[in-house]
């Protein structure tokens, strides 16, 4: 069909299709579909969602709706609620991904291993991961509970608290509850994320370092390590958007108290759209964290690049 | 029985097919299993008694129900009927149909106590804008043999036998005197406190000023705030919500609780009827005390497609039997005159809300749900300001002071709009 130069006699050649259209133009309308959909679905909620955190939208006071320019991010500035909300998110995320990256390593090594009946154990192993996320925080909330749960007991028993109290009653104590609850949720997706790339190392590797008579720490960083540094960049960068933005087990098991102790951005978000429906401010507070966890990603993706060299 | 089934659905689909089958939608709010049974119950007895009536009940769990009513209602699925609890009366008060009418010509609306048809006015005193369907007023729960071990022989009439009580069976080992709710819901017991020891419950003064920064509420704020940081409340209790207060005390771990009837049936499924009671909140240095009274009730929009209907199944969720019914399901104080002689609410659990009922000292206190913010104010606001004053970040005057100062500027953008 392509073969137009050439001509059968006494048939028309057909109009071609100028270059300029061909090249430039022509893709783009095959895309259309493709990006008119993006479009619709992804990027028109989200300007709309962020042109909200430069108006006043009050559901309580219909009237007083209009553009206000950056008087949400300068009250932002002067909210002391915004920055323990800050700070909270950082400890709750860094406690919460340290805890979920160095458990979820060790078990994808363990699981990496021959041993009798490992298909079971692998698939109880993924079980937290299928669990609603508002009934184990339901479960974490009752077990921290001395009345009910058997975890404040065996803390006390341990020595660990001086005696059986509830933790998530503690302001200084408080935000290990939901990191808990968290940890033993989360683990199993660097467990799955990072047993895939174990088994994709090639073996020979192995072979050759214990040839040369590398010890299992060597074998570890040598080999390991840079082999899953690409998939521990993105994992890590993924988790932790996600639990800087994953408001349900805190919401559920505290709800942000004591007196704010465990108030992240995203339940103080919360808060604000759907109890003060204030949906401007909640929308400058969601703009907040969005801005920091994109500067996040981009300084990840800038040291992924220079550190893997794969 | 499937042969019954047959004949009476036949039954309704002759009569529906003869008068048009109406469906209306009732939204219930508050949900539980045992509540939906009872509802489920009454609306079929409504259905059988108005052959071509359907009615849908619509489940919303209290946990997600104000943001899922105000969805359904901003995007034009509103219920003809809806349960509508008093602190959301407020916002929703224009959408709502006046029932003072229908209440006058009603063959029952003579035995409503007077308290029922003040609250179903209370937007704006005089607009009926749902009949409410019970009443939660806090009473004083007390552990029996908790106060015999610690040798306290009456539980306490007064603040201060209360303090005195409370510090006594704190002595116990591992126990502890009040079930302190500090999380969510704990506004109450702040409110309380604050106008018993002030002796007055009125909430803005005639300048439009918050009381809640007067001395004597100062002083009932430090009230809680001593209980909990001498150690006559347990630890966690800054962070308890009404699962828990309830919890610590059929557990026997604290021998106060000051709750609603509602709290009643967990207790009493868990504790002999022996070993606790109810009394009336302890008065304060006034010789009053100002137990909270909350209500819910039942409510139409007026977007509802048939009022009458609509109206009709209001009456028949709110005659006496039903009510009565509802009542004791539920735990609510019932609405009609005479319940009280009921032999379900003649036991010395009643008791203790009867005698605030009807006791000279006591006076119910309506929280200010009418303003807009209110729900903002005691889920968000008050909540962790006053966990902040119970683990001694604040003092109870700062406490106050901001609670005042939001509660003053809402009521004066209330009073604007009236």
């Amino acid at each position: 069909m392509t073969a137009i130069d050439t001509a059968v006699p006494g048939r028309k050649p057909r109009a071609r299709p100028t270059f300029y259209f061909r090249y430039m133009v022509e893709p783009y309308l095959y895309l259309t579909p493709a990006i008119l959909l993006i479009a619709l679905v992804m990027l028109v909620p989200l300007v709309i969602g962020v042109s909200y955190a430069f108006q006043a939208v009050n559901l309580l006071r219909p009237f007083q709706s209009g553009w206000v320019g950056f008087a949400n991010f300068e009250a932002l500035w002067t909210d002391r609620k915004f920055w323990l909300a800050l700070t909270n998110t950082f400890w709750w995320t860094l406690g919460s991904i340290f805890f979920q990256f160095f458990l979820g390593l060790g078990l994808a090594m363990l699981l990496n291993t021959q041993f009798h009946g490992k298909r079971i154990v692998q698939a109880l192993v993924f079980l937290p991961w299928a669990v609603p996320t508002f009934l184990s925080a339901l479960t974490w909330a009752w077990l921290f509970n001395p009345t009910i749960g058997p975890l404040p007991h065996w803390l006390a028993a341990l020595g660990i608290l001086s005696e059986p109290f509830n933790i998530l009653g503690d302001p200084d104590l408080a935000m290990w509850g939901p990191i808990t609850a968290n940890v033993w949720f989360g683990i199993p997706f660097f467990a799955i994320t990072l047993l895939a790339a174990l088994q994709s190392i090639p073996h020979e590797l192995y072979e050759a370092a214990e040839i040369d008579g590398a010890t299992p720490w060597q074998t570890f960083t040598k080999i390991t390590l840079p082999f899953l540094a690409p998939m521990i960049a993105i994992t890590v960068m993924l988790r932790t958007i996600w639990i800087a933005n994953f408001a349900d087990l805190i919401f559920v098991m505290t709800g942000g108290g004591p007196a704010n102790s465990t108030q992240i951005l995203s339940t103080y978000i919360f808060t604000t759209a759907f109890r003060k429906l204030d949906f401007g401010y909640a929308s400058a507070i969601a703009v907040a964290l969005l801005g920091l966890l994109l500067i996040y990603a981009a300084i990840l993706l800038v040291l992924r690049r220079k550190l893997v060299k794969i | 029985m499937r042969g019954l089934i047959g004949a009476i659905s036949a039954l309704a689909f002759l009569a529906g097919s003869a008068a048009s089958a109406e469906t209306l939608k009732l939204v219930e709010v508050i949900t539980s299993p045992e509540r939906t049974e009872v509802l489920q119950e009454q609306v079929d007895a409504f259905e059988a008694a108005n052959p071509g009536t359907e009615v849908e009940i619509v489940s919303l769990p209290w946990g997600q129900a104000f943001e899922k009513l105000a969805t359904m209602v901003a995007g034009g699925d509103i219920p003809d009927v809806v349960e509508m609890p008093d602190r959301w009366a407020g916002i929703y008060k224009d959408k709502l149909v006046d029932l003072n009418d229908k209440i006058a010509g009603w063959d029952h609306g003579g035995t409503l106590t007077q308290k029922t048809l003040d609250m179903g006015r209370q937007t704006d005193g005089k607009t009926a804008r749902m009949i409410p369907y019970g009443f939660y007023l806090r009473a004083m729960f007390y552990n029996k043999k908790l106060l015999e071990e610690a040798g306290v022989a009456s539980p306490p009439g007064t603040m201060a036998e209360f303090m005195e009580a409370a510090k006594a069976v704190s002595a116990l080992d591992g126990k502890y005197g009040y079930c302190l709710r500090g999380g969510p819901g704990g506004l109450n017991g702040w409110i309380m406190m604050a106008a018993t020891m002030n002796g007055d419950n009125t909430f803005f003064d005639e300048d439009g000023k918050s009381t809640l920064n007067q001395p004597g509420s100062v002083e009932g704020i430090q009230f809680l705030i001593d209980m909990y940081q001498n150690g006559y409340a347990p630890k966690d209790s800054v962070s308890w919500g009404f699962n828990e207060i309830v919890a610590g005390f059929y557990s026997g771990t604290c021998a106060f609780l000051d709750q609603d009837p509602d709290a009643l049936i967990a207790v009493a499924e868990r504790m002999e009827a022996e070993d606790f009671a109810v009394v009336p909140m302890p008065v304060g240095p006034a010789g009053k005390a100002f137990p909270t009274i909350g209500f819910a009730g039942w409510a139409m929009f007026d977007t509802t497609s048939n009022e009458d209907l609509s109206w009709k199944l209001i009456a028949h969720l709110s005659s006496p039997e039903a009510n009565k019914e509802w009542a004791k399901r539920v735990g609510v104080i019932p609405i009609h005159e005479g319940a009280e002689q009921d032999p379900y609410f003649k036991t010395e659990q009643f008791k203790g809300w009867f005698d605030t009922l009807n006791g000279e000292q006591y006076v119910p206190t309506v929280m200010p749900t009418y303003l807009e913010q209110f729900g903002y104010f005691a889920d968000s606001i008050a909540l962790e300001s006053s966990q902040e004053a119970l683990l001694g970040e604040i003092t109870a005057q700062e406490v106050a002071d901001k609670w005042a100062e939001f509660l003053t500027e809402e009521y004066a953008r209330w009073k604007a709009a009236q």
